[in-house]
């Protein structure tokens, strides 16, 4: 896995990726369970409570993903 | 026998039904699917959908034999035993309260040798499905205690296929001492057996039954899990045991996670089965007489559960919310006390175990989502000194990293201005960073040197913090990740 993210074991239900963005105010994790199913955290401020918690299926985070890396062609 | 099929299917659906319903304001399906059970059963008032629960029994069985399957089946054995000697023993000490506590409760009921071991373990081992989905809901996927929850569940799995090989022969009734001893070597040899096969003959395994095909790969698991079931019931171990090992035996093998997801849609449908069926057999008129040791049960679980996360919280290095977190999230009780309650039955001991698992596992199901949900309350009033004396924490704080050596933060300031190797060397530093563990000061990864990191690779001490004017982060050379909590610091 490249720089800046970190895997953490979550023992009987998945990992949990940190992925460092290299600022103090927003960062992000994912959850990807052992069922398919993906988490996403987005913390913002100083805060360890986070600000934001969305459910992905296996489909919807292929999606998301696509969007983000700009391999999603319109049409 | 002839099983009403309008019977089953309707109980089935009503449980569905129920359980939709209670997912809805957050509450566990377990025991909602025993609730209608005993609601629609012959010992509830009012109309019974199934009136000769007995139609249930091998429907019941094979429910019971799956579900203990699958968890064999999906048991992280590597994760686990990677997870390392601080992590087995918090879920020692998790695992020593509870089911000790429990089993001096069964002692005080009175009931008799074998019943208080089997509460013991009703009491002491936590539903994995409900602890897992509670930490889903309440968001705390990412907290720093998660991955020692989830542990500590997971040992108490394999606690329990132990607990499973020590209770069989206590509940088949020897009339001696030394016949008991030897059923318990029978019963631990043929653990021994199971565990052999696990480690030399999983590929045998997975050759006999190992398809392409979906549909003959289930075909042969299940039947091969039912028979070593049967096998171990026969053999005077019970067959829950039996298909907790066949289950690992394949989670060893490389059809390990076709298998988790063919199982799970027919473990779900037949467990309902089961934990219906265990609802049909208990008698709504027997609840009264149990209400009071249900309720002292409770609050010994609930001080149980504390302790145990406090112990937890110690070892890792935790704060009180972490402390609270632990305790308050692995409270849920399921479908393991059930299953004892259902051996027991079985083994004819005590007839009010039944009742008495039925209450408590719903007083738990409404109490510990509830008290998880306001772990930060409990938080607030832990005084420190329960946690690491010398620290003052930010208590209501959740902790959020992965680091999991925050124990070892001790020192959080210092006066030191210079790299002293450096000035030894007469070499220039760029940054200065502080060891937490022992307060050396040293440079950091930009300086030629890297004295810093030296440090910690020849002291073990994982944590530096930067010791630059107004910046107070910290990172962990271990786990190469940034530590952000707790923002305690210590006294004085």
């Amino acid at each position: 896995m490249g720089q800046g993210v970190h895997v953490q074991e979550l023992p009987g239900m998945g990992k949990r990726y940190d992925i460092e963005l290299g600022r103090s105010d927003q960062r992000i994790s994912v959850v990807v369970r052992a069922g398919g199913m993906r988490d996403l955290y987005v913390f913002d401020d100083r805060s360890s409570e986070p600000a934001a918690v969305i459910e992905l299926s296996d489909e919807e985070a292929r999606k998301v993903g696509a969007v983000l890396s700009s391999t999603y062609f319109e049409g | 026998m002839h099983a009403d099929l309008v019977g089953l299917g309707l109980a089935v659906l009503v449980a569905g039904l129920v359980a939709r319903l209670a997912r809805r304001v957050g509450l566990p399906s377990v025991p909602c699917y025993m609730l209608v059970g005993i609601l629609l059963g012959p010992g509830t008032p009012g109309p019974a959908v199934i009136a000769h629960p007995e139609d249930l029994g091998l429907l019941a069985a094979l429910g019971l034999v799956l579900l203990l399957f699958h968890l064999g089946v999906e048991f992280p054995l590597e994760q686990v035993l990677g997870g390392g000697r601080r992590l087995f023993i918090a879920a020692g000490c998790y695992i020593g309260l509870n089911v000790g506590a429990g089993f001096l409760f069964g002692l005080a009921l009175g009931w008799g040798g074998a019943e208080a071991l089997v509460v013991a373990g009703a009491l002491g081992v936590s539903s994995s499905a409900i602890v897992t989905k509670l930490l889903v809901e309440l968001h705390r996927l990412t907290n720093a205690e998660t991955p020692v929850i989830l542990g500590i569940i997971v040992i108490e799995d394999l606690f329990l296929a132990f607990y499973l090989a020590l209770l069989s022969p206590v509940l088949s009734d020897a009339d001696s001492p030394l016949a008991l001893v030897g059923e318990v070597a029978v019963s631990f040899g043929f653990l021994a057996l199971l565990f052999a096969v696990a480690r030399f003959g999983a590929r045998a395994v997975a050759w006999l039954v190992g398809d392409r095909e979906d549909e003959l790969l289930i075909v042969l698991t299940v039947g091969l899990a039912v028979l070593v079931a049967g096998v171990s019931e026969e053999v005077g171990v019970s067959d829950a045991i039996g298909a907790l090992m066949i289950g690992l035996v394949i989670s060893r093998t490389r059809l390990k996670e076709r298998l988790e997801r063919l199982v799970l849609p027919l473990r779900d449908v037949l467990a309902t089965v089961f934990f219906v069926a265990f609802g049909l057999s208990i008698e709504v008129g027997e609840m009264g007489a149990v209400v009071v040791p249900v309720l002292i049960a409770v609050l010994v679980t609930l001080v149980g559960n504390v302790a145990a996360g406090i112990v937890a919280a110690r070892l890792f290095g935790f704060n009180q919310r972490g402390a609270a977190n632990i305790g308050l999230t692995v409270l849920g009780r399921g479908e393991f006390s059930l299953i004892l309650a259902t051996l027991a039955l079985g083994a004819g001991l005590d007839a009010r175990i039944g009742p008495f698992v039925a209450l408590y596992v719903l007083v738990l199901a409404v109490v510990s989502p509830v008290l998880a949900a306001r772990s930060h309350r409990l938080a607030r009033v832990m005084p420190d000194r329960l946690l690491r004396a010398n620290w003052t924490y930010v208590r209501e704080e959740t902790i959020s990293t992965s680091c999991t050596h925050l124990d070892r933060i001790r020192v959080t300031g210092t006066d030191t201005a210079v790299c002293e190797e450096c000035v030894r060397l007469g070499t220039p530093w760029v940054q200065l960073r502080l060891c937490v563990t022992c307060g050396h000061v040293a440079c950091c990864d930009d300086s030629p040197h890297r004295h810093a990191r030296v440090h910690a690779e020849a002291a073990g001490h994982p944590i530096i913090q930067s010791a630059q004017p107004g910046e107070d982060w910290r990172f962990c050379f271990v786990d190469d990740t940034l530590v952000r909590a707790p923002m305690g610091s210590p006294r004085g």
